[in-house]
């Protein structure tokens, strides 16, 4: 039972991106925000960072390819960029102590770094003319605030989750 | 160091790449179609999605409920002024509607553009990238949805129909910037009705612009903006917008207005398709012409 429980929460925040984009544009004080949702993505960074990379890119190929075909109509975006950035996660994670703190501010680079992908592709096939200036202010910051609180409300459930199921897999080995 | 990139690990990378970019170009080449495992994914998806939807739904419309609540006073005062005007618009509607319907069985017309089948639906999900402004509604060709139809809440038009799979439906909002997106608009209000073209969203002004219009032609601010029906695809009479603001076009032989949209398109929850009554014409927008003839 508790072997399906980190595939339920990849499916449970990956419906629940699209209702929380509802919200979007948010209006504060006459300027629209953009706040993206990129629930997922975060937790697949924690699932590379504490679990397991294999894991982490599956999940991340199959829903990114979920993801391509339901809202986007383009395969092989985000099937493609899920994946990348969790080996990119995995590379940069040997290299810096490994701390609940060092994990959440790597994930909020990487997930600017991923916002930033997707401007660049889509500025490219020009289905948006965002200037490079208004992306920062009206759609990155806003994102990275919405997702950092988050992040630092449920990284620790996200870290908890994966410590005892890693846990629990290491004992069914050492049963054997 | 353990080296990151051994040759076997660069070809792979490499073939990736070479099949990343083939998938890419070819599913960005006909995005108005989809196969059949896309539409399988879809509806499944588009399942799950709904489930979550309801209650997202539910937290918005109490949040609504509340907010409707707390104006009840200024509401209600500003809606008895107008209760008294109303009486008679309604009975003076009546009386042309019925009107309308004799003149029309004397001259013998059955069909008429502003006829429409309404077709109600509910948002379950809204683009969460939001690089293209896109909806996903729970209807689909099962109920009667067909590509190109007219997309509105009760306050106006909101954008189109553009793919369709069993069970569900994407929309493109008319704020999209999509270059090829043009609704055939009219301007009333004036002793003649003016036509143009919806085409192109100001991002920053959150406006859409009505492009085409004669230059002789005078047009007042505030002057309302509806769908003509001419474009052979919406029925006459949705209505769009309100102009805002009036000057020339870049090359200064036609006008452009600014028209601000009537319906809002962030939180939207239900809509409503219309199917036209009149047959809708293929043209260049749909660009399905060839096949009809076979």
């Amino acid at each position: 039972m508790i072997r399906f429980l980190i595939p339920l929460i990849c499916l449970v925040l990956f419906f629940m991106e699209p209702v929380f984009g509802l919200f979007s544009p948010l209006n504060v004080g006459g300027e629209w925000n953009y706040i993206v949702p990129r629930f997922l993505i975060m937790f697949l960074i924690f699932l590379t960072l504490y679990y397991d990379l294999k894991h982490a890119m599956f999940y991340g190929l199959f829903f990114g390819l979920l993801y391509d075909v339901f809202y986007i109509d383009i395969i092989g975006l985000y099937s493609f960029l899920y994946p990348a950035i969790c080996l990119a996660a995995a590379a940069v994670f040997k290299r810096v102590p490994r701390n609940l703190l060092s994990a959440t501010l790597l994930t909020l680079v990487l997930l600017a770094v991923f916002e930033f992908l997707l401007y660049q592709f889509f500025l490219l096939i020009s289905l948006t003319g965002m200037p490079l200036g208004t992306f920062l202010t009206t759609r990155l910051w806003p994102t990275m605030v919405a997702n950092s609180i988050f992040l630092v409300m449920l990284g620790w459930v996200f870290k908890s989750v994966m410590v005892t199921q890693l846990s629990e897999r290491d004992n069914k080995i050492g049963l054997y | 160091m353990p080296q990151l990139l051994t040759n076997k690990r660069l070809i792979l990378l490499l073939l990736g790449v070479i099949l990343l970019v083939a998938l890419i170009s070819f599913s960005l080449r006909d995005r108005g179609n989809v196969s059949l495992p896309e539409q399988i994914i879809k509806d499944a998806v588009g399942a799950g999605q709904s489930v979550f939807s309801r209650p997202a739904h539910f937290v918005t419309g109490i949040f609504d409920n509340v907010d409707s609540l707390l104006n009840t006073f200024e509401e209600n005062q500003h809606l008895k002024t107008r209760l008294e005007e109303f009486a008679g618009v309604q009975a003076e509607v009546k009386d042309l509607r019925s009107e309308n319907e004799e003149l029309k069985q004397i001259v013998g017309k059955e069909e008429d553009l502003r006829d429409y089948n309404p077709i109600q639906a509910t948002v379950i999900a809204r683009n969460p990238d939001q690089w293209e402004e896109k909806l996903i509604l729970n209807r689909g060709s099962n109920h009667g949805v067909a590509e190109n139809m007219a997309v509105m809440t009760a306050r106006g038009l909101i954008g189109k129909v553009t793919l369709t799979t069993p069970t569900t439906s994407t929309v493109e909002l008319i704020s999209t910037l999509n270059p090829n997106y043009r609704v055939s608009a009219m301007v009333v209000g004036g002793a003649k009705d003016v036509f143009g073209l919806i085409e192109g969203y100001d991002a920053e002004r959150r406006e859409l612009l009505l492009k085409r219009i004669d230059a002789d032609i005078e047009l007042k601010e505030g002057d309302q903006v509806v769908s003509s029906g001419l474009g052979g695809i919406f029925p006459k009479g949705i209505l769009i917008g309100t102009i805002t603001e009036i000057t020339i076009d870049e090359f200064g032989l036609t006008k452009l207005a600014y028209v601000k949209p009537a319906a809002d398109f962030s939180l939207l929850n239900h809509v409503i398709i219309a199917d036209r009554v009149v047959p809708e014409v293929d043209g260049e927008d749909n660009g399905v012409t060839g096949d009809d003839e076979s």
